[in-house]
C-alpha cells in the first residue's frame, strides 16, 4: 500500500486491456476527424479573414471613379462582413474554455438536433462521438485559422507583387505561389496543433466518449486501482503524439528544397 | 499631346495619403512612346518608385489618368467602343507590362524553369513544350540555360536578376518596368544585369527604368526624368539633363551622385 506503483496492480488491470485498445482507437479516430474538420474550418476562416469582399466598395470611389482619400465613406467602403464574422468566431472560440464549448455543443446544440444512436465498429456511440468531434473541430479550427493566416502573411509581399505583375489572378497567386510556401512555413505549428488535439481529445470523456480517459475511469471504477491505469494512458498518449510530430518533421524536411542550406 | 507612337500617357497622376497630408505623387504628366528607354532619377523619397509601380497599378493612384492601350487604367470601370460599361481587367493589363523588382522576387519553391513557365502556362494557356522551349531560349540569351533546373537560392544575385528579367519577357510584354534593378546587387554583378538591359534597349523594347546608375541613364536612356517631392521637375535627353541641368534641385542632386 505504501508503494507508488505496485506490479500486482498491473496484473489486476490486464483483463481490461481491451478497453484501452478500444479507447486508443476512439482517440485516434476522434483526433483524425477533428484535424480534418478543424483544417477545413480554418482554411475557410483564414480566407474569409483575408478576403476582399466589400459590399459598400462603390462608396469609396468618387464621381470620377477614383479612390477616395479618406472620410466616413472610405471607411464604410472598406467594411468586410466576411472578415468580421471570421474574426468574431476566432476571438470567441479562443477566449472560452474547451470544456464549456463541448458542453454547449453536446447539451445545447445536439439536444435540439436528434442524432441517430448507432454504434461505429460496434463500440463507439455515435451520438456522443459526433458532438465531440464537432466541438473539438470548431475549437481547433479557430487556432489553425490563426496559424494559416500567419503563415500566409509571413510570405514576402514581393512574391504577390511578382505574381500579379506577371498577370496571375489573386486566386492563382494564392494557389501557386503563396499557399505552397506558407504550408511549408506553418508545418511545425500545425504539427504542434495536431499533437495538442490528440491530447485535448481526452476532455471528451466528460460527455461520455469512450476514449482512453474513459477507459481509465472504467478500470478505476471496477478495480479501485488508479495510478497504474493512468500510467498506461500516459504511455498510450505518448506513443500517439511522439510519432505524429516525427512524421510531420519528416515531411517538413522533404519539402525544404529551395531553402537555404 | 498624344503622338501616334504614344504607348502610355500619364496625366496629372496623384497618389495622396491621409487626406492629402502626404503626397507621394503630386501631378505627374508624361508621355511614354514606343521604343523609349525612359530613365527616372531623383533622390530617395522623391516618388519615382511610386510612379513606376502606379503604371501597372501595384500602387493605386488617387487622381489623374494613365492611358495604356487606349484605356484609362486608373478607373475601375470604363466605357468600351460600343458605349457599354466594362470592368477593368487588371490581370489582362499586367500581362502586357513586365516588371522587374529590386529584390528579384523569384519564387523560391520553384526551379528557374518553373519560375519562367508558370505565367505562360497558367495565364496565357501556352502548352508546356512550347513554354519550356521559349523559356530555355530566353535563358540561353542571358547565359543561364544550364541553370534551368536550379532553385533561386542556388543562384547569385546577378543571375537571379537576369532570370527575373527573362521571366517577365516570357510573357512578351509591350513595356518593361524596372524598379531599381541593380540596387540590391553586389557591385561586381551590376554590369551583367545592365548588359542584359542594354541588349533589350537595342532591340527596341520600351522600358521605364528607375535607377541610381547614372552611367546607364546617360548611355542607354533616350529620355531622363528627374523627380523630387512627388513632382516631375525636369525631363529631357540625357545630354540636357546631365550636361545642362536647369533647376537647382537637379544641379544639387547631380553634384551629390556624380
Amino acid at each position: 500500500m505504501d508503494q507508488f506503483i505496485q506490479l500486482d496492480n498491473f496484473a489486476k488491470i490486464t483483463p481490461y486491456a481491451q478497453l484501452f485498445k478500444q479507447g486508443m482507437l476512439v482517440t485516434i479516430l476522434l483526433s483524425l476527424f477533428t484535424v480534418v474538420i478543424g483544417f477545413c474550418i480554418a482554411l475557410v476562416l483564414a480566407l474569409m479573414r483575408m478576403s476582399n469582399v466589400r459590399p459598400f466598395r462603390s462608396l469609396g470611389l468618387d464621381e470620377n471613379g477614383h479612390l477616395r482619400e479618406g472620410g466616413v465613406l472610405a471607411l464604410i467602403s472598406r467594411f468586410n462582413p466576411l472578415s468580421f464574422i471570421a474574426t468574431a468566431y476566432v476571438e470567441i472560440l479562443r477566449s472560452t474554455p474547451v470544456l464549456v464549448q463541448i458542453f454547449i455543443v453536446y447539451y445545447g446544440v445536439f439536444s435540439l438536433i436528434q442524432l441517430p444512436s448507432f454504434q461505429l465498429f460496434g463500440f463507439i456511440k455515435f451520438d456522443r462521438f459526433f458532438p465531440g468531434v464537432v466541438a473539438l473541430g470548431m475549437n481547433s479550427g479557430a487556432y489553425l485559422c490563426e496559424i494559416i493566416r500567419a503563415g500566409i502573411q509571413s510570405i514576402d509581399g514581393g512574391q504577390t507583387e511578382a505574381a500579379r505583375s506577371l498577370g496571375l489572378s489573386q486566386t492563382q497567386n494564392l494557389r501557386y505561389i503563396i499557399l505552397p510556401q506558407a504550408l511549408k512555413n506553418i508545418l511545425p505549428a500545425i504539427a504542434n496543433e495536431f499533437v495538442v488535439i490528440i491530447k485535448e481529445s481526452a476532455i471528451t470523456y466528460t460527455i461520455g466518449v469512450q476514449d482512453i480517459m474513459s477507459a481509465v475511469n472504467a478500470v478505476r471504477g471496477a478495480t479501485f486501482v488508479i495510478v497504474e491505469p493512468l500510467l498506461v494512458a500516459t504511455a498510450v498518449y505518448f506513443c500517439l503524439c511522439f510519432p505524429t510530430s516525427k512524421i510531420i518533421a519528416y515531411f517538413e524536411r522533404r519539402m525544404s528544397h529551395g531553402d537555404k542550406r | 499631346m498624344a503622338t501616334r507612337d504614344s504607348l502610355i500617357q500619364v496625366t496629372d497622376l496623384k497618389k495622396h495619403y491621409n487626406m492629402g497630408a502626404i503626397k507621394a505623387l503630386d501631378g505627374v504628366t508624361v508621355d511614354i512612346h514606343r521604343g523609349d528607354v525612359m530613365v527616372v532619377i531623383g533622390p530617395s523619397g522623391s516618388g519615382k518608385s511610386t510612379f513606376l509601380r502606379s503604371l501597372n497599378l501595384l500602387e493605386e493612384p488617387t487622381g489623374g489618368a494613365i492611358v495604356f492601350d487606349g484605356v484609362d487604367i486608373t478607373r475601375k470601370k470604363y466605357k468600351d467602343e460600343n458605349g457599354k460599361t466594362v470592368k477593368l481587367d487588371i490581370d489582362k493589363l499586367r500581362q502586357k507590362m513586365g516588371m522587374v523588382f529590386q529584390h528579384f522576387n523569384l519564387f523560391p519553391h520553384m526551379t528557374i524553369l518553373e519560375n519562367m513557365t508558370l505565367a505562360p502556362l497558367k495565364v496565357k494557356g501556352t502548352n508546356k513544350a512550347e513554354a519550356e522551349e521559349k523559356a530555355l531560349a530566353l535563358l540561353d540569351r542571358v547565359g543561364l540555360s544550364d541553370r534551368a533546373g536550379a532553385y533561386p537560392i542556388q543562384l547569385s544575385g546577378g543571375q537571379k536578376q537576369r532570370v527575373a528579367i527573362v521571366r517577365a519577357l516570357a510573357m512578351e510584354p509591350q513595356v518593361m518596368l524596372f524598379d531599381e534593378p541593380t540596387s540590391a546587387l553586389d557591385p561586381e554583378m551590376v554590369g551583367e544585369v545592365l548588359d542584359v538591359m542594354k541588349g533589350l534597349a537595342k532591340e527596341g523594347m520600351t522600358m521605364v527604368v528607375v535607377t541610381h546608375e547614372m552611367g546607364f541613364a546617360r548611355e542607354v536612356g533616350n529620355r531622363v526624368l528627374f523627380m523630387a517631392d512627388g513632382m516631375l521637375l525636369e525631363q529631357g535627353s540625357p545630354e540636357e539633363i546631365f550636361g545642362n541641368p536647369k533647376s537647382p534641385r537637379l544641379k544639387d542632386f547631380l553634384a551629390k551622385v556624380l
